[in-house]
């Protein structure tokens, strides 16, 4: 087992307004990633999935308050002085919605270059890598995708340029922020296995944060499931999607369209995931929960569960 | 049968782009007929482009169609119009994709869901009492009848959006990717809405999505729509289980969650249409995939030399109308046998290049077995560097194959194909062993009960008898000799070849191999490269083992290869009749002809030749339609022999 490239523990964001704490979307988030390995973070809009990829990076808004430690291989703690030498060097991002990530009056070529000037490289050898990963990522007419603007491109070709650009130095770590959910699903799954393909050739270990339970199973070594801003069950892929043991993963996979499933048979989940998580006392989840009981008025802590971390109150094994 | 709702005849919608320049026409569907019967789901998906909205559209009488007709409940729709088509309307309700964009933001839920009742003049004594049922039938509380959208999650949006379309009581319902912008937990509780208010108000869908799993979980019948087209059409659980047509299964494989990204074969973009993974290597789908197979195997890089050492060119001499004695011309050779590419170097300088098929000289393209060829000179360099000797035991090396019919043979045994194995070599057999390691390796659809990766398929192998007696060409052979060189030099087979070979060579482009899901190589057939790189291993024949200055392999090595084993070949019959008195050496093919030519071939036609007499290099690649056949190789050896000792 080789070391982590990253480890992210008790990581805590609070909104403050005013000078006080309004909102806390995440409340102690802890996970450690190895290289060339999948973590897969999944969940419903609201657990904080997002905020867990951009709070890494440090990339929240200015009345965002972060709490925990997030430790880089080779650079110790994060912190707002290391981070300049760490973040789209070190780190890199793929973010949602290519036409929205990339800035729409400026052609691809020169928002690569802005970039691979970042990365250190030289005029010439920025073209050449440039150019290099275009190919890689499977584009290709490059010298058209040079000289388009986004809105020229479709949205597969974007992002296509996006993990192209974020690969343009050797990142130890790469987030994928819910990379094909803007995608048809036939080029979702060509993205999909072109970050596989590229995650082999270049070692680099990967957050891929995704909604789809499905999608996550498909390419990460391992898995956790984020609710309320908190992780509830965590371990390998196969173990947890395979005997999910918190009724809240059981809730996300038994919510997956099927054609084995008889029509009208889908569980779904009741309710919503809480909107202000500040005032959650004992399990976030007891609200939603079928198998509530007066326990769960306790906070459940991780604790380890048939081979992975699953924190409820109620299950035992 | 349930009397027919909808029903559409030869429908086709061209749009035209207008604007400066030439004007555009788009098919957007072309000749399309359904019909949607009475308290029916059905389903249509397909990617984005593909028609699938603009049929809904059209179905519904959104847009008009340029020619055919639309019917819907009996009446020609582009023939109705003012209170008539009102009522038509009035039985029609609508749900799009994104609820925050197709609610209007100033609009109260209450409003919003009494809009289209107001619109058709629905007043009863009890209006507000309907739209407070209304809500609480698709989940909404009545206070957030007091909201706005922008107030409201996504799903919940798209609940509103629901209920605006069942509030005139209508009969039919498009949805129009429902469920797209949602979570999949929302999205379930939503497909769930939607199929218990079927059951309860007896409605019809027309279901547009390109989720396949929403289509199969709702919809009693599916369309599969590609390019305005139907591509199959029929009762969704034997589209599903038994789709019969290529796109379909495309799609099918392609859906998240489908299995792990690494054992799927198929991945990369621009596949032609009707491409198939159990079909590529034939005749017509050979022609373009042996010059693409990175796009649908997984591939690694060997790196080519960042100091290139290119081909000198010199001025072609006509060569097209010589004529190969008792053949006709090389022109006609090259066109009777299916030619990529043909290079021939004399005396260090190119003489003949030719292309075809969309090569040039950057083009890679596969070499089948042809890379056994370059192992055998790998291994060359690996002995010669002490990493290993070519009389140790397998074994030694790679002890996990000590089961396997391999447990006794040595590593010349292998280099020089005489270990005894119960393997098949038959190309078009689906149960030859060559077929079953095509599947481990990820070149072919796995089948139940196939070994997954190509080092488990080597460990279930098993022997035949005595290595070392008979000639007996096993492809096999050649990866598990990849195996120990990955094992010896602690490095991926494509990262050696890259630093033993390909830089020391000098080679110009980057090459490629496909491996499969846990990275092991094919090494027995699965290298691309371009003709002009490929001749530079007939130079190391030539050059006593130099590139220009460079030693790349020893000369005894060349010397040994040249005088080949002494283990013949005659035991195959056409064999004997190609080249009487040949051998295999160091997994290249010894003709002991007069001028003591040696040469790879791989199926389908591909071809180095090296001619020591007359300084002669030819590379050939080719797309046969067939995988072997006698005459195609006998034609080839006559094209090869006659052109080696022509002058150019």
């Amino acid at each position: 087992m080789s070391a982590p490239i990253i480890r992210v523990s008790n990581l805590a964001v609070d909104f403050a307004s005013k000078g006080i704490v309004v909102n806390t979307p995440l409340r102690g988030v802890s996970f450690e990633v190895e290289s060339g390995k999948t973590l897969g973070i999944v969940g419903e809009t609201g657990c904080g999935k997002t905020l867990t990829g951009l709070s890494i990076l440090n990339l929240l808004p200015p009345n965002a308050i972060r709490r925990g430690e997030i430790w880089l291989d080779g650079h110790g703690e994060l912190n707002s002085q290391n981070m300049a030498d760490v973040r789209g060097v070190q780190i890199s991002f793929i973010f949602q919605n290519p036409h929205s990530a990339f800035n729409p009056v400026f052609t691809i070529e020169k928002q690569l270059k802005i970039v691979a000037h970042r990365q250190g490289l030289d005029h010439h050898q920025g073209e050449r890598i440039i150019r290099d990963r275009l190919k890689e990522v499977g584009l290709d007419d490059i010298d058209r995708v040079l000289t388009s603007f986004p809105h020229q491109l479709s949205g597969g070709m974007l992002q296509r340029c996006m993990i192209a650009m974020a690969l343009l130095g050797t990142p130890k770590l790469l987030i994928a922020d819910e990379p094909t959910t803007a995608l048809d699903s036939t080029i979702a799954r060509q993205i999909l296995t072109l970050i596989y393909n590229l995650q082999k050739q270049y070692g680099f270990a990967l957050i891929l944060i995704s909604h789809d339970v499905g999608l996550v199973s498909d390419i990460a070594d391992n898995i956790a499931v984020l609710y309320a801003g908190r992780v509830v069950e965590t371990g390998t892929t196969n173990l947890v999607l395979s005997d999910p043991k918190h009724p809240y993963t059981k809730g996300l996979l038994q919510a997956i369209p099927s054609a084995s499933v008889v029509r009208g048979g889908l569980t779904a989940i009741p309710g919503q995931v809480p909107a202000n998580t500040l005032t959650i006392v004992g399990c976030s989840f007891a609200s939603r929960c079928s198998q509530v009981q007066a326990s769960c008025a306790n906070d459940p802590a991780l604790k380890e569960i048939a081979g992975r971390n699953v924190a409820c109150g109620v299950v035992t094994r | 049968m349930s009397p027919t709702q909808i029903s559409l005849n030869h429908v086709k919608k061209t749009f035209r782009t207008r604007g400066l320049g030439k004007r555009k026409e788009f098919d957007a569907l072309v000749d399309l007929s359904l019909d949607l019967r009475k308290g029916e789901i059905l389903g249509v998906v397909g990617e984005s482009g593909s028609g699938k909205s603009t049929l809904g559209r059209c179905a519904f009488g959104i847009v008009p169609v340029t020619s055919g007709k639309v019917t819907v409940f009996g009446e020609d729709i582009s023939q109705v119009s003012g209170s008539a088509l009102r009522d038509i309307k009035k039985r029609m309700g609508f749900v799009f994709q994104d609820p925050i964009a197709s609610l209007n933001p100033r609009m109260y839920v209450k409003d919003l869901i009494a809009e289209p009742m107001r619109m058709h003049q629905e007043f009863s004594h009890n209006f507000y009492e309907r739209i407070e049922y209304l809500a609480s039938r698709v989940g909404l509380s009545s206070e957030q009848l007091q909201r706005r959208p922008h107030e409201l999650s996504g799903g919940q949006c798209q609940r509103v959006a629901i209920a605006r379309a069942i509030s005139t009581n209508p009969e039919i319902l498009l949805l129009d990717e429902p469920t797209s912008s949602l979570d999949l937990s929302v999205q379930a509780q939503i497909l769930n809405l939607l199929s218990d208010l079927r059951s309860e108000f007896s409605l019809s869908y027309l279901l547009i999505s390109h989720d396949l799993d929403v289509i199969s979980h709702l919809s009693d019948r599916t369309m599969v729509l590609h390019d305005g087209q139907i591509v199959e059409f029929g009762d969704t659980q034997s589209i599903i289980n038994d789709p019969q047509q290529e796109y379909t299964k495309t799609l099918l494989r392609m859906k998240s969650g489908s299995g792990r990204i690494d054992t799927l074969g198929t991945s990369s973009p621009s596949l032609p249409p009707g491409f198939d993974l159990d079909m590529w290597q034939e005749a017509p789908l050979n022609r373009w995939a042996f010059q693409n197979v990175e796009k649908f195997i997984s591939t690694q890089i060997i790196e080519a030399s960042s100091t290139p050492a290119p081909w000198a060119e010199r001025k072609q001499s006509p060569w097209r109308d010589l004529e190969i004695s008792g053949e006709g011309s090389i022109g006609s050779i090259l066109e009777s046998t299916y030619t990529d590419a043909l290079l021939v170097v004399q005396n260090g300088n190119i003489v003949i290049e030719h292309y075809e098929n969309g090569m040039n000289p950057e083009s890679k393209h596969l070499l089948q077995s042809v890379s056994k060829g370059i192992l055998g000179v790998l291994y060359a360099q690996l002995e010669a560097e002490g990493l290993l000797a070519t009389s140790d035991l397998i074994i030694e090396h790679i002890p996990e194959l000590a089961g396997s019919g391999y447990a006794t043979a040595t590593i010349s045994e292998a280099l020089d194909m005489t270990v005894a194995l119960n393997f098949s070599e038959e190309y078009h057999d689906p149960d030859s062993e060559i077929q079953q390691q095509d599947r481990s390796a990820n070149w072919r659809h796995r089948l139940a009960g196939d070994v997954p990766g190509i080092h488990p398929f080597l460990q279930s192998l098993t022997g035949s008898g005595q290595h070392g007696q008979q000639f007996q060409y096993c492809s096999a052979n050649t990866d598990l000799l990849a195996w120990i060189a990955e094992r010896v030099c602690g490095d991926t087979y494509a990262t050696i070849l890259s630093d033993r070979l390909w830089k020391p060579m000098g080679l110009v482009t980057d090459s490629t191999i496909t491996v499969d899901e846990f990275g092991a190589p094919l090494a027995n057939g699965g290298i691309s490269m371009t003709a002009r790189d490929l001749a530079r291993f007939g130079a190391l024949f030539l050059d006593e083992g130099y590139i220009g200055n460079q030693a790349v392999v020893p000369k005894k090595w060349i010397a040994q290869t040249l005088a080949g084993a002494s283990n013949s070949v005659q035991s195959v019959e056409y064999l004997q009749v190609l080249h009487p008195g040949g051998s295999y050496k160091n997994q290249w093919w010894i003709t002991k002809g007069e001028n003591q030519e040696i040469y790879c071939v791989g199926i389908y036609g591909q071809y180095i030749w090296i001619d020591p007499t007359t300084k002669t290099i030819i590379v050939k690649f080719s797309t046969l339609p067939v995988a072997t056949n006698s005459e195609h190789s006998r034609l080839h050896m006559a094209l090869f022999r006659e052109i080696s000792r022509r002058k150019f």
